[in-house]
């Protein structure tokens, strides 16, 4: 939104957010580090962290990246996503702790740069069993680097939404450079196989949860099969068929198009958002506007623009009721046009 | 092993380069590309460093390029009806 930036929009649901997840973190280092140390008397505390650091960060990158399709699935979970960069830059902290506490453990001793020596002190790539696993999470906490590094809004309005998707899609890559570092560091050292026993599993959540959310998805991005008249509208159903408030998403000009039916009145507009792109066909008219479900971000049904003094604006599109049918006109307007709502 | 020397030895040198242009950057560079980071606290100045030492050389070309506005998205939508407006026009 326009206006001055913050480092944080603190509120209520972030803060409880936020201390959850400390707490849940600081609960589970320290079950770690107790367990650990009672079941390894012969490990040493660096040790306990080193491992107690890599899980925590490892279980949390499961749970964020398992909070899209869940949410996609069960919409009732949507307050898990509003503040999901959170979790993302305290997952990468413990990565990163992780990650300096083996540079120091491992590499700091010698005369070579602890990062050239993360590099070279295994060259066996040629071997499965002793594959050199440390610089694939040296690549992998590079990435979760770069994401926390542009999870503040500012980075999201200067990459604009599609390229800083993109960046953050890079999340599977890193998630892929990950289990290959556990699995192949796992089979190197003398760690329990419950690690991957329970590495599998999640993979299997994480997975499963991906390609049902997506199959979910299939129907809604099928060229709409709507019929189209002679001035070029689509019809894309009946008025009936859209609950009050709420919109129905229908694929038009090579995006989802969100109708949406409130006070009498039905209007069509993107449903791409443009703060992170959320599915504003998804969200509901709330004090007369389209509020965005994922953070909240409004726009006037009518023109597609936030009320001021916010800036963001979306394309919208010409509609009509015939016969209690719905017409949209597949051409979008300029963002922020407005369209006189189709009357019922 | 030269060849790791080498990549660690590049990838420190982008970084010291990021880190000065970020100390430029954070303090002036950031308000004249965005006017909503105009008088925006420390703090915001600070969480935004480690992203600009990282992508510096994409801040640099739009600070040193005289653009004073975040850019606006792209997509489908957008881009059809930017056509139609120009075909208006
Ligand atoms: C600079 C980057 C990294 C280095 C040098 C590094 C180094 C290591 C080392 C030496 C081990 C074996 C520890 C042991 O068996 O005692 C290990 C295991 C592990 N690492 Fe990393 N790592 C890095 C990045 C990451 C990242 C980004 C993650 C992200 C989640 C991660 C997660 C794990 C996990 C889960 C284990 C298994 C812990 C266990 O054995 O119980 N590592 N890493
Ligand atoms: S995507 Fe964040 S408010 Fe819409």
């Amino acid at each position: 939104m326009s206006h001055v930036y913050t480092s944080v929009g603190w509120n209520r649901q972030k803060k409880i957010y936020d201390s959850t997840l400390a707490v849940g973190i600081a609960v589970y280092l320290g079950l770690f580090v107790g367990i650990g140390s009672v079941v390894h008397p012969n490990a040493t505390i660096e040790t306990l962290l080193i491992r107690g650091f890599g899980t925590c960060a490892l279980l949390m990158l499961h749970i964020i990246l398992s909070i899209g399709p869940l949410c996609r699935l069960v919409p009732r979970l949507l307050p898990l996503l509003y503040n999901r960069r959170h979790f993302g830059v305290m997952m990468f902290l413990m990565a990163l702790a992780h990650g300096a506490f083996s540079l120091i453990q491992f590499h700091a001793l010698g005369e070579l740069n602890p990062l050239v020596s993360v590099l070279v002190s295994n060259c066996r790539y040629d071997s499965l069993r002793n594959f050199p696993f440390q610089p694939l999470g040296l690549v992998a906490l590079l990435i979760l680097f770069l994401m926390a590094a542009t999870s503040h809004d500012f980075w999201l309005a200067n990459l604009t939404a599609p390229i800083w998707k993109r960046l953050h899609m890079l999340v599977y890559v890193a998630y892929g450079l990950i289990v290959a570092h556990v699995v192949l560091g796992v089979l190197q050292s003398e760690t329990n196989p419950l690690l991957a026993v329970t590495l599998g599993v999640g993979m299997v959540v994480v997975l499963g949860l991906h390609l049902l959310a997506a199959w979910r998805e299939r129907a809604l991005d099928a060229p709409s099969d709507a019929t189209s008249s002679a001035d070029g509208f689509v019809d894309v159903c009946a008025v009936e068929e859209i609950k009050l408030n709420c919109a129905k998403i229908v694929t038009l000009g090579g995006e989802r198009v969100a109708v949406f039916k409130y006070d009498g009145k039905v209007s069509a507009l993107s449903n791409v958002c443009q703060h992170q792109n959320g599915p504003l066909g998804e969200g509901r008219i709330i004090d007369g506007c389209v509020t965005c479900p994922w953070h909240g971000y409004q726009y006037l049904p009518d023109s597609g623009a936030s009320p001021p003094p916010f800036a963001e604006k979306v394309p919208t599109f010409n509609v009509k009721i015939v016969n209690g049918r719905v017409l949209v006109d597949p051409k979008p307007n300029a963002p922020g046009t407005r369209v006189e709502p189709a009357k019922f | 092993m030269v060849f790791a020397h080498w990549v660690i030895n590049l990838a420190m040198a982008y970084a010291a380069l990021g880190f000065a242009f970020a100390i430029a950057f954070v303090f002036y560079g950031v308000g004249r590309i965005d006017p909503a980071a105009k008088g925006s606290p420390l703090m915001f100045r600070l969480l935004i460093f480690p992203g600009a030492v990282a992508l510096w050389p994409l801040l640099l070309n739009r600070w040193w390029s005289g653009h004073t506005s975040p850019p606006v998205e792209q997509n489908a939508h957008r881009k059809s009806a930017n056509s139609v407006k120009e075909a208006k026009s």
